[in-house]
């Protein structure tokens, strides 16, 4: 008995320490030899000696010459894996592959060097905007300064009316199969897509004003598309810098049940892989780049398979149509890698130790001392960019309470709300100081920044709220010293504002904090924290009364204004209002007070819609940013929240400083094509 | 005998029906579908919602569609056609999905309860026989530890540690270069090099319940009189130790194996999730939240299946090691 259990209980420490033993057992030294063939005239013999930091672990690299002797060839323009398909006559050479007129993309961090991978996490086909955002920029993009240059196109007009603009394409540019991309590419889309009432039954890309008509698309020439608006459309162009409305119409016209030579073998694909019909097989699966990676595309990278897998890989497309300003084709870098991870503390363990080597998503800001004390173990350092989020609290101006809605609707009260926060004091307590007190209001590096409304009554006076609250009629307390309703009633006042922050998040610690100092001037109310759907269903429904919630697309407002122009009925402040303007037959929809400043509001964006100069629609967006700056429909409290980039040492090509938001491609801002390795051969 | 087992299995069946439609229907309690809960998704991560994707997700899921229609379509396919359905996260078959998670849960759930079960047993009757000695103490000690930590915790704990102090890139089941490299000796020793982790946990959370729950039932049953008459009759201590009270102490370790059948599936889901293992548990995890309908149902149905079959096993196997029990009903 003794010795049968003494073994066993060796047995489980045995367990413990052969693994223990296995995982610490490193080779000690080892010696690689490469053959290198090197056109030189002279032999060079070097002996590189490579020594890791942690592991003991030497691998000496003698280099073996072997001296081919040839004519002098000028530095290659493109990657050496492309250089050598070239060479074995698997592609054509360079200067057939580029358009005519290359994209020369300026890189904000000296010129770059051709290789290397690049290391990146991801959760899964889900999260399959984080690879996506990589590779989708379009016609035109944005340079430093967030002004709109061209990109996949050469160059564009509008019409003095602004309903006609017209985009010219780069002659000669390539699909990533060789076959050439011509204006053909987008007629083809809209003809054989969004005009097809089978596969698009109600095509809203292209369609504008409230009963959506429909655009007019003429084709000129080979590289010209024109799109004539039916009215005005000045903002046309801020949406092209991610909108790619183009396909290879000889690979996909085999999956088009109209087109195709063989309807027999597409049936029978599309049986094959459960689908109904051509149609669900189309838009769920053939239009995808995520799910279809044979489909010939123009973007930096190609997909290699399906996202739903634990490793997923890019490699560089051959016929890609931009060069740096040395006539390097772009992108410098051969791969890109994203790996499966399902719980954040395994990706921040990656991070931790160096397995990331440049990236944004899913980097939290309330890690921020963990990846800084890393940085050296790691061998990588975090640049902060800004990031377009506030804190802010959303009063729904239209909510079914009524004497909350009066409430709300008074001005007095929302000013109040607003200077009653010490937002030096949260900042301090919950953001370890990083944010900068304002209101929600366009960035400071934004074209549309506006002071005025930036930093309208952000002081911290809690004798003028309470001061405001007593004018607005709620002068009168319980025994517990919290406000009652002017109805007479006797009642508190009291209301929930509800939100998806969880405890445990710098968000949810902000809110409870924004809730304290409402108490102190005598308001009751309490933070709600529900699950996403439920929150989802409490706004279609009008059930929430007031919403804690992150307002983002402070960068370039005019693309994405919503928020501000009270058209997103999940976000905002006068959920009833922005329901009506979308569809007044919504039964909670409601239509606003006449006189009221949200019409005013509507009236000055439909002003900018139809206003070509972009200066004079900055203007215009400045009176809108007036009426906010009195009314205060949203509070604002804290923004600018630094956004962290883990950047690997010796990646070079990003700069710390610049917004991070999802219009401008977030940490793709500066065009990841341009983003190099210092020295690629270490990165493979 | 027979008789019996025919009665369970023809339950069984009505039991499965009921449990699928409890389930489906559970699923889709949450307010809204997966459509929206990513919609949300996207929205609080910053991404810009892509109107036309949704759309075409939605059409091509029925999720607009009455919720008896949706039940039907799914149970159709499985029954009439071996189809699983869809799952609308990962955009692939649930069959697929799950088979090829299926090996490596297996093996991990397998591994863990063997050596649950071959190092608990012997480690709880020595700790039973051999009361109060160092080495009892010691087992007491690991098992206290074990059953009192959540897994996780020791996941983390673990991974940090060797992350810090050993230098070994954690997270996974193999480095980024062999995850889909072709098997090769270099790629097991890879997997070698990650596996002791999840190993070692597992191994200490399967045996700390069980070495308690030998021992306290073997100190029952050693005192009882039957022992002391063996031993008086001659009986070597070690075969009359083993022979009888231990039979007896081993009860429900007979009366649970039912529910391992199952946990052989969902195991160690939280730890799976730490450690970012590609098993089952963290999926059906995911699908759950996400309201990935046709992977939680799927997974929900093979659950109970598993769990209804491995109760009718440990009620056969109870009944032949435990004579006292009688089949009734």
């Amino acid at each position: 008995m003794r010795t049968l259990s003494r073994r066993e209980f060796l047995r489980i420490s045995a367990l413990g320490a052969a693994g223990i033993a296995a995982a610490a057992c490193q080779p000690k030294t080892v010696i690689v030899e490469k053959t290198v063939e090197v056109e030189k005239e002279k032999v060079v013999k070097e002996t590189v000696v490579v020594e890791k930091e942690k592991e003991v672990t030497k691998v000496i690299e003698k280099e073996k010459e072997v001296v081919v002797t040839a004519t002098p060839v000028p530095p290659s323009k493109q990657a050496p894996v492309l250089e050598r398909l070239v060479s074995e006559g698997k592609l054509p050479p360079l200067e057939e592959r580029l358009p005519v007129n290359p994209g020369v993309f300026a890189t904000n961090d000296g010129i770059g060097k051709h290789g290397g991978t690049l290391r990146r996490g991801f959760t899964g086909v889900a999260d399959r905007w984080g690879p996506t955002k990589l590779n989708d920029r379009a016609l035109v993009w944005f340079d430093n300064k967030l002004v709109q240059v061209p990109r996949l196109a050469e160059s564009w007009e509008v019409s003095d009316d602004a309903t006609t603009w017209t985009f010219h394409l780069r002659k000669g540019i390539k699909w990533s199969d060789g076959m050439p991309f011509t204006a053909e590419a987008i007629k083809w889309r809209l003809e054989n897509e969004y005009f097809n009432k089978t596969l698009t039954p109600s095509p809203t890309a292209f369609a504008i004003g409230k009963d959506k008509k429909q655009a007019e698309h003429l084709f000129p020439d080979e590289y010209t598309w024109t799109v004539k608006f039916p009215a005005p459309n000045a903002v046309f162009i801020l949406g092209r810098g991610r909108a790619d409305y183009w396909y290879p119409g000889h690979y996909m016209k085999k999956y088009h049940m109209d087109l195709t030579d063989d309807k027999a073998a597409l049936e029978a694909e599309v049986t094959k892989k459960g689908f109904d019909s051509w149609v669900t097989y189309w838009n769920n699966d053939r239009m995808w780049w995520y799910l279809n990676f044979e489909m010939p595309r123009v973007s930096p990278w190609i997909g290699l398979g399906s996202l739903a897998t634990e490793l997923h890989t890019m490699e560089r497309n051959p016929y890609f149509f931009a060069v740096d300003s040395e006539g390097q084709q772009l992108p410098y870098i051969d791969k890109v890698t994203h790996r499966l991870f399902t719980d954040p503390s395994v990706f921040n363990m990656w991070i931790v130790n160096g397995e990331i080597d440049f990236q944004n998503r899913h980097v939290s800001m309330g890690n921020y001392t963990l990846f800084k004390e890393n940085e050296a173990k790691g061998a990588y350092k975090v640049f902060l960019g800004v990031s377009a989020g506030h804190v802010c609290i959303s009063c729904n101006h239209t909510t079914k309470n009524p004497r909350l809605r009066e409430f709300i609707q008074d001005r007095r009260v929302r000013i109040a709300l607003s200077v009653c926060v010490n937002r030096d004091e949260l900042n301090e307590l919950v953001f370890n100081g990083l944010l900068t007190p304002r209101q929600y209001s366009p960035l400071s590096m934004s074209p549309q920044f506006y002071p005025k409304q930036a930093f309208a009554y952000i002081e911290y006076d809690p004798a003028k709220a309470n001061k405001l609250l007593d004018e607005a009629g709620y002068s009168e307390k319980d025994a517990e010293g919290f406000r009652k309703w002017k109805d007479g009633s006797g009642e508190t006042i009291s209301f929930t504002i509800e939100g998806t922050a969880q405890p445990g998040t710098q968000d949810e610690d902000a809110v409870q904090r924004i809730v304290q100092y409402y108490n102190k001037v005598g308001i009751k109310c309490a933070y709600k924290g529900v699950d996403r759907s439920l929150y989802q269903e409490h706004y279609a429904a009008n059930e929430i009364e007031m919403a804690f919630w992150g307002g983002d697309r402070t960068v370039l407002p005019l693309v994405a204004p919503i928020i501000w122009t009270c058209r997103q009925p999940d976000r905002p402040w006068g959920v009833a209002w922005a329901l009506w303007d979308a569809n007044p037959n919504n039964p909670n929809a409601e239509e606003p007070p006449a006189g009221h400043w949200v019409w005013t509001i509507w009236e000055l964006w439909d002003k900018i819609v139809v206003e070509p100069d972009p200066a004079k629609q900055t203007a215009l967006f400045h009176k809108i940013l007036d009426i906010w700056a009195e009314e205060l429909p949203q509070i604002g409290y804290l923004g600018e929240s630094p956004a962290p980039v883990i950047v690997k040492n010796g990646f070079r090509g990003y700069l710390p400083g610049y917004p991070v938001d999802d219009p401008t491609g977030d940490e793709h801002l500066l065009q990841t094509e341009t983003y190099y390795w210092e020295e690629p051969e270490k990165h493979v | 005998m027979v008789q019996y087992i025919l009665k369970r299995i023809a339950i069984m069946i009505p039991t499965l029906v009921v449990v699928s439609i409890i389930s489906f229907v559970v699923i889709q309690l949450p307010p809204g579908d997966y459509l929206t809960t990513y919609a949300m998704q996207l929205a609080q991560q910053g991404d810009a919602v892509d109107e036309t994707e949704l759309a075409a997700l939605r059409d091509r899921y029925g999720l607009g569609m009455p919720i008896y229609v949706q039940y039907w379509k799914w149970v159709s396919g499985i029954i009439f056609r071996g189809d699983w359905g869809q799952s609308m996260e990962w955009q692939k078959p649930v069959k697929d999905l799950i088979w090829e998670r299926m090996g490596l849960t297996v093996v991990l759930s397998l591994s863990s309860l063997f050596v649950g079960w071959f190092i608990a047993i012997p480690v709880g009757v020595y700790s039973a026989t051999h009361q109060y000695s160092l080495l009892d103490y010691i087992a007491s000690s690991i098992s206290f530890i074990g059953v009192g930590t959540p897994g996780f915790l020791i996941a983390l704990v673990v991974m940090w540690l060797a992350m810090t102090k050993l230098g070994i890139s954690v997270g996974g089941l193999f480095s980024e270069q062999y995850i889909l490299a072709p098997w090769s000796w270099e790629k097991v020793v890879d997997m070698l090099k990650h596996i002791w982790i999840p190993l070692l946990i597992l191994a200490l959370e399967g045996t700390a319940g069980g070495i308690r729950t030998t021992r306290a039932n073997l100190l029952d049953e050693l005192n009882k009189p039957y022992v002391i008459t063996a031993r008086a009759k001659g009986l070597k201590e070690s075969r009359l130790i083993w022979k009888y009270p231990v039979r007896v102490a081993l009860n429900p370790f007979f009366s649970t194996v039912g529910w391992s059948l199952a946990g052989l599936i969902s195991g160690a889901t939280l730890i799976s999730v730490v450690l970012s293992l590609q098993t089952t548990g963290p999926m059906m995890l995911r699908a759950l939240t996400s309201q990935d309908m046709y992977l939680a149902g799927s997974f929900l149905l093979l659950l109970s299946s598993l769990t209804v079959i491995g109760t009718l096993i440990s009620d056969i196997l109870l009944a032949w090691v435990d004579p006292r029990i009688r089949l009734t009903g």
